[in-house]
């Protein structure tokens, strides 16, 4: 079960979306998910949205 | 001398037909159980997943507790050299309705439209397994077609307690639905080893249907139902046509390489990526390409890692695309040569 789900911005050589998301799950366990509609752990993000979950954004300042 | 298995004959030219006689027959991946990446023995597992052989996911609500694991038991003189086995370490003799417990092989649509489904030319498929398992009775068998919502279910039975059986079923073409021409699942074999009600409760659908829940595995024995039961197969074969051509065995290697696009380990105790820097000012990028391309962009899970001291943190995989990603790592120290050292897995699974 997802526990909450982060953008992950790179400041090599600028400040920029990875297009990355680092998933913590209720277990503990650290997954790097890419914005790639057809992985399905990014489908799971997607339904943890639609539950009413909120991704953390920070933009890159961390 | 070499036989000609005939499927058919064409009706356009009256020359016999043999399908997928040539290399990559069989539509399953990983069917001599030869491949087994993330681990040859997982053992606690009540849950759904991706957890021993590749491409097999464990599909799983109640039921009790499993351990997976590769088996050297194989059919004599058959020429395999591994077997998967399930053993149940808690059992779960009333298993609730909803409950259901199957293992699943699931095959993209773009390596099926050789098939022709959803035509009136839909190709027959036939499968075909050694299996062998102390608990006897009827076990279910089902094709599900995911991009329809449609299903074929048949039944076997294991007769022997304890001795390997080979089974063979075939299933008619289905000239409703075609399978979506892309990189997603389109066809599951679902091989059931327990139902609840809600999955059992009809009749059982020995024709292509859209899917009702509770007519996929009527008679399905409980698997689940003794923590002496263990069950064993090999040789998993579906292949075009209406008849069991023999196994198709290929190299290592080559099985190796086809479960990569969906499953990559750098776990073995030599694969250690390093990294360079020293600058505590910004991040430090490392792009890594993979073994060989993945169905889409993957998951990354780091497993292990250590700075030796070089005070340097792996931050995040970024840009991860099919083809390789970033290792981003982050020095914590200026002007000290830094490094970091780590194991990892990329999962694209369907």
């Amino acid at each position: 079960m997802i526990n909450t789900v982060e953008k992950i911005y790179s400041n090599v050589p600028l400040v920029e979306f990875t297009n990355t998301y680092k998933v913590t799950y209720s277990d503990s366990t650290v997954k790097f998910v890419p914005l790639d509609e057809a992985n399905s752990d990014y489908q799971a993000i997607q339904e943890w949205i639609q539950e009413g979950n909120t991704v953390i954004d920070n933009g890159g300042n961390s | 001398m070499n036989e000609l298995k005939v499927d058919k004959v064409s009706p356009r030219t009256g020359n016999y037909v043999a399908l997928n006689t040539v290399g990559m027959k069989n539509i399953i991946i990983n069917g001599d159980m030869s491949i087994f990446q993330r681990s040859t023995s997982a053992s606690s597992l009540t849950g759904s997943g991706y957890h021993a052989p590749d491409r097999y996911r464990f599909s799983k609500s109640g039921f009790g507790t499993w351990t997976w694991s590769q088996s050297t038991d194989v059919p004599s003189g058959q020429g395999f050299a591994y077997s998967q086995k399930l053993d149940c370490t808690t059992a779960d003799a009333s298993p609730s309705a909803g409950s259901q417990f199957k293992i699943e092989s699931k095959i993209e649509g773009q390596n099926l439209q050789y098939l022709k489904k959803g035509t009136a030319s839909a190709e027959s498929l036939t499968l075909s397994f050694w299996v062998k398992s102390n608990k006897t009775g009827t076990y279910i068998a089902e094709l599900f077609d995911v991009d329809n919502s449609r299903q074929i279910s048949k039944s076997y039975t294991i007769d022997s307690a304890s001795t390997w059986e080979k089974k063979t079923i075939t299933y008619a073409g289905d000239t409703t639905g075609a399978f979506d021409n892309d990189n997603a699942s389109s066809l599951q074999l679902t091989l059931w080893l327990g139902a609840g009600s809600t999955y059992s409760s009809g009749t059982l659908s020995t024709t292509w249907t859209t899917a009702t829940s509770a007519d996929r595995a009527v008679g399905q024995v409980n698997l689940a139902d003794s923590t002496s039961n263990e069950w064993y197969i090999t040789g998993v074969q579906l292949e075009a046509g209406t008849t069991a051509s023999d196994f198709e065995f290929l190299p290592y290697d080559v099985n190796l390489q086809r479960c990569n696009r969906y499953y990559q380990s750098y776990t073995e105790s030599n694969t250690i990526i390093r990294g360079y820097g020293y600058n505590n000012s910004s991040g430090m990028s490392t792009p890594f390409t993979f073994k060989t391309p993945m169905r889409v962009s993957p998951t990354m899970t780091e497993v292990s890692g250590s700075d030796a001291g070089s005070n340097t943190d792996l931050t995040s995989f970024g840009n991860i695309k099919t083809y390789g990603c970033d290792f981003d790592t982050n020095p914590t120290t200026s002007n000290q040569f830094n490094y970091y050292q780590f194991t990892f897995t990329a999962s694209a699974e369907l």
